[in-house]
């Protein structure tokens, strides 16, 4: 799936820090498993939104989720303000996930 | 720099000090209904009715299968109907309630008392109950969208009060005629309407949700669930019919036929999910889950034995034992195995690792049980489950005592691993 972004270059870092973020229930990462819809960033006031979702609404490891999303983009964009927004809209499902989440999950 | 959640989306889930003291409870039940099955196995071989049976059946019914659904279904609640529970208070309620009520009744059982204990146990059984069902409801009053498996779901619980109350009233029906028969005449419908009221209807309203959902499906069918819902409940309806106002035993093939067309529908669903999963790898808890589904159908196998028994005329007390033996230690604690360390290990990981998220290595949920310990508690499970069936069926009490020593291991081994998730503290690795 597509990231929506408006800066393509910051966009491919901020993913790369992600694929450490891992849902522990699938052991795949947030990228791969296409939970990241959505990563803009506001030079003049230096914030970076980044829209997530989850596998299923009121999933119990959600927070830890998000919580260690956070952190991964703190880390990689220091200088920036973090905001996370949940959504579920659209839904996840299994055509989200990127060429390499599927073989993943094939192989597992 | 400051770091903020800008979530306009709420994914507030149940906090784990209202769902753990369910799990501990439910582990230590499961453990004393053992330790009492081993102490019974002299006479568990006689009529059912009888107090050590009667204490077992509902320390496995209420104390293990019921309290670990209940406190299993408080944190899936939410993703079920993916709406935030509506309060966590009325849930510590209906687990201080049931947690008084439940020892009372069992004690009340085993001594066969059915004077003070018994009537406080069942009365506070069914406050809990009460509250359970008004958290719920609350709940699911707040999502506008309908969805099948919060129909299930309110549905089973209200079977589960009926099942209470009548039970109450049984008691009742001890010392103050309150019913045209005697007790022990009502105790098929009791029995009944709680094992596919309330357990056959949850696992199936809840399976269909977290089977597809654990496998990553990409089967759904809610037809078909709205199909099964209709059998089991109009079988369930029809079961209560004929049981009060027909002597003809031979009617009640219809209600099973129902019930077992649901059960083999619900077989087909998680079948077509199975076959249908993104994710290629099944872990051994999911297997156990599965398996405990496809064990739904041993119980109907024996109640078509049963009632060709009542038809001939050949009341077969060892078979109606048995058939409760399988239902409770066989299917219900099968799927409590899977349930447990499937969702457990999650709930303690939030709890110990929550805020460690993305700050260093933690161990996986996976990893804070001891799967040397699972497989064993599975090997006794299995070999205890088989023996003691067998046992009963040709009535052979040193293969019942083997059996039921096994499931006395099984339960310790349970426990063990119950224990090491309650009293995990971090690790860092």
């Amino acid at each position: 799936m597509n990231v929506i972004t408006n800066n393509q270059l910051k966009c491919t870092i901020a993913l790369s820090s992600l694929l450490k973020v891992m849902d522990p229930e699938i052991g795949l990462n947030i990228v791969d498993l296409g939970l990241v819809y959505q990563i803009d960033f506001n030079e003049e006031d230096k914030i970076l939104y980044c829209m997530i979702t989850l596998t299923t609404q009121f999933c119990p490891m959600g927070d830890s989720i998000l919580l260690a999303a956070k952190e991964a983009l703190q880390t990689a964009f220091e200088e920036y303000s973090i905001h996370i927004e949940l959504t579920f809209d659209p839904a996840w499902n299994h055509k989200m996930l990127s060429d390499f989440g599927k073989e993943f999950l094939n192989q597992l | 720099m400051d770091s903020t959640f800008v979530s306009k989306t709420n994914n507030k889930t149940t906090t784990w000090k209202v769902v753990l003291p369910f799990y501990g409870y439910g582990a230590l039940s499961f453990l004393i209904a053992s330790f009492l099955l081993v102490c019974s196995t002299n006479n568990i071989t006689q009529h059912y009715f009888q107090p050590n049976t009667l204490a077992i059946v509902h320390l496995m019914a209420l104390g293990w299968g019921t309290m670990v659904i209940l406190g299993a279904s408080h944190q899936l609640v939410p993703v079920l109907i993916e709406q935030e529970l509506y309060s966590n208070k009325l849930g510590y309620l209906s687990f201080c309630l049931a947690a008084i009520g439940i020892p009372l009744l069992v004690y009340g059982f085993y001594i066969f008392d059915m004077g003070w204990p018994s009537k406080w146990g069942g009365r506070l059984i069914i406050l809990a109950i009460i509250v359970y069902l008004f958290n719920i409801a609350k709940s699911m009053s707040m999502r506008k969208q309908e969805n099948i498996h919060t129909v299930f779901l309110i549905t089973a619980t209200i079977w589960l009060l009926l099942t209470a109350i009548i039970g109450l009233m049984l008691i009742y029906n001890f010392t103050y005629p309150l019913m045209p028969l005697n007790s022990t005449d009502y105790l098929p419908l009791h029995a009944h309407i709680g094992i596919i009221g309330w357990f056959l209807l949850l696992v199936m309203g809840v399976g269909s949700k977290l089977i597809p959902m654990f496998l990553i499906s990409k089967y759904s069918n809610n037809k078909l669930l709205w199909l099964i819902f209709s059998l089991v409940n109009i079988g369930l309806l029809i079961f209560i019919c004929i049981f009060l106002y027909s002597s003809n035993t031979l009617f009640f093939v219809f209600p099973i036929f129902s019930i077992a067309l649901a059960v083999v529908l619900f077989v087909f669903y998680c079948y077509n999910s199975y076959q249908n999963r993104v994710r290629k790898k099944v872990d051994k808890q999911m297997k156990l889950t599965l398996l405990s589904i496809l064990m739904m159908v041993i119980p109907i196998i024996f109640l078509i034995v049963i009632i060709l028994l009542f038809i001939f005329q050949n009341d077969n007390e060892l078979i109606i034992i048995s058939y409760g033996f399988i239902i409770f230690f066989g299917w219900i604690t099968a799927i409590i195995f899977g349930m447990t360390f499937k969702t457990l290990p999650f709930i303690i990981w939030n709890k110990v690792y929550h805020l460690l998220a993305g700050k260093g290595v933690t161990p996986n949920p996976i990893e804070l049980f001891n799967h040397t310990i699972f497989k064993y508690m599975a090997l006794s499970y299995l070999f205890g489950f088989i023996l003691f069936t067998i046992g009963l069926i040709i009535n052979y009490q040193p293969i019942i005592l083997i059996g039921s020593i096994l499931l006395l291991i099984c339960s310790i081994l349970y426990n063990w691993n119950i224990i090491m998730l309650l009293i995990h503290k971090p690790v860092k690795k």
